[in-house]
């Protein structure tokens, strides 16, 4: 995957800032979070997972997604986040 | 700013929550407990184990039970045995085995999707995390006659049983059950209580001198130094043993007097405070006991003691009271719920004893439940229940 599709697609980046900020989520509150339907949710998943930087676990129906910390990308853009929220704050100094 | 004295050092160490370090006459109970759970350590994975505590109101039984917890916890982290204690109050989880499990599992997961699952697929889940975590769970289910009244053998029965379906898997999931009266079992079919009745764990009431020794201890934690006398000591577990050796009771007396000192700007607990105090504790209005009631329950209570408050009479029918009830909805600006879920929450206020229930009988045309409230004056209840409401404690 090109670091354009992951980056320029605003729902997948939203997806991936919740799931840093939360830890893990099953699809339906990350949709409500993202404002996404559960479809669309799904599918940005889905496609985040193929590339590693998301995975899932399965408790019967339901499944709970979060960062892949095994592969060094997913924790890459995962801090790269964590910066960026860290560093957003009206009260940093890093502005 | 005025310099403010209190009498308090810590007032969070009468908080109904808080565990002491020590739990002064309950050491024997203590330790069988520890020979209960011994395995736990010795051939973890092994076995499971199920205990039922029982003993009356403000007997220790809660205590009791987050000691253990804490302290076999505290000993299995040494030993690098990843055991979980998690203690559940049914009453507060309105005895649904649904949100047993969900609490359960949200000490695990705190992000676990709330809905969209029954019991049986979320306790599925829960055996799922500890096998995965290689994690055993000891649950404690506090006041399980909620439970028990609520959704009959099948959850225990479940809950007992689930072990049985995972053949040569790990045993994971032992049970404390707390309950007040032993009779509550007897709602159980025979199999659930046979293998509930095997570990036993009886508390007795509190003797006067006992009850002195648990103040005495919390005093030193909670009170500054020469705040309460020897004298007023003993008059609080002297009303505490004559309320049925309840040290709930005791320690929310000590609390209340507190106030009422600091309220006074006095330096030292005095035996007028207490009896100031336990005009205005009823041992069935605990503050925690109303504060667990929902949003509507409250309302209801509220429209039955303001009822109570205009009338002479013993009883009020469940149309009265409803009808007060749509009131008190009224002046909260809440939408009153129906019929039904009313006369559940009567069946959960008489199950917790506030108010007391009877189906009217001759004399009276058709059949409808009459309500009373035994134990404690309609105006205090209303004022309590007021106060609670105008704080916006919902």
């Amino acid at each position: 995957m090109a670091i354009e599709e992951v980056f320029s697609s605003k729902g997948r980046v939203k997806i991936l800032r919740i799931l840093a900020e939360i830890g893990e989520l099953n699809i339906s509150e990350v949709a409500r979070r993202a404002g996404l339907n559960y479809t669309t949710t799904n599918q940005h998943l889905l496609v985040l997972e193929n590339h590693g930087l998301v995975r899932h676990k399965k408790f019967g129906r339901i499944r709970i997604f979060r960062f892949d910390e095994e592969n060094p990308r997913a924790r890459m853009i995962k801090k790269l986040i964590e910066f960026w929220e860290q560093t957003n704050k009206p009260e940093s100094n890093h502005e | 700013m005025p310099q403010y004295f209190s009498v308090f050092k810590d007032e969070s160490k009468l908080d109904i929550n808080y565990v002491p370090p020590r739990l002064p006459h309950r050491g024997p109970q203590l330790n069988l407990l520890d020979q209960f759970f011994r395995f736990a350590f010795e051939s973890p994975g092994k076995m499971t184990q199920r205990v039922l505590i029982l003993g009356k109101i403000g007997t220790g039984k809660t205590v009791l039970s987050q000691h253990f917890g804490l302290n076999i916890t505290k000993e299995a982290e040494k030993r690098n045995i990843n055991l979980n204690y998690v203690h559940v109050n049914c009453r507060e989880c309105k005895g649904s085995l649904f949100m047993i499990l969900q609490r359960t599992i949200l000490k695990f997961y705190p992000h676990f999707p709330r809905r969209g699952y029954s019991a049986e697929e979320l306790l599925q889940a829960l055996m799922q995390i500890l096998d995965e975590e290689n994690a055993y769970l000891i649950l404690a289910l506090d006041e399980v006659e909620a439970l028990i009244l609520s959704e009959g053998s099948d959850p225990l029965y479940n809950l007992t049983r689930v072990q049985e379906e995972r053949l040569k898997a790990p045993q994971r999931l032992s049970l404390i059950c707390i309950l007040r009266q032993s009779e509550c079992l007897e709602k159980l079919d025979p199999s659930t209580r046979s293998t509930l009745q095997r570990n036993v764990i009886h508390l007795e009431e509190y003797l006067k001198p006992q009850l002195e020794d648990i103040l005495n201890d919390r005093v030193n934690l909670a009170f500054r130094q020469g705040t309460v006398s020897a004298q007023t000591m003993i008059l609080v577990a002297e009303l505490a043993y004559s309320e049925g050796g309840n040290a709930r009771y005791a320690i929310e007396l000590l609390w209340r007097a507190g106030k009422y000192t600091d309220a006074s700007e006095m330096r030292e607990v005095s035996p007028e405070c207490v009896r100031r105090a336990v005009v205005s504790v009823y041992p069935v209005v605990r503050k925690d006991m109303v504060s667990s009631l929902s949003l509507h329950e409250k309302l209801f209570l509220l429209g039955v003691a303001r009822r109570f408050k205009q009338t002479d009479a013993a009883y009020v029918s469940m149309g009265e009271a409803e009808d007060a009830y749509a009131i008190v909805c009224e002046e909260y600006g809440e939408e009153r719920r129906g019929h039904t879920q009313l006369w559940k929450y009567v069946k959960e206020l008489s199950a917790s004893g506030v108010i007391e229930t009877k189906v009217s009988g001759e004399g009276q045309r058709g059949k409808t439940t009459l309500i009373s409230l035994p134990r404690v004056p309609a105006s205090d209840l209303e004022q309590e229940l007021s106060g609670i409401l105008m704080q916006g404690g919902r």
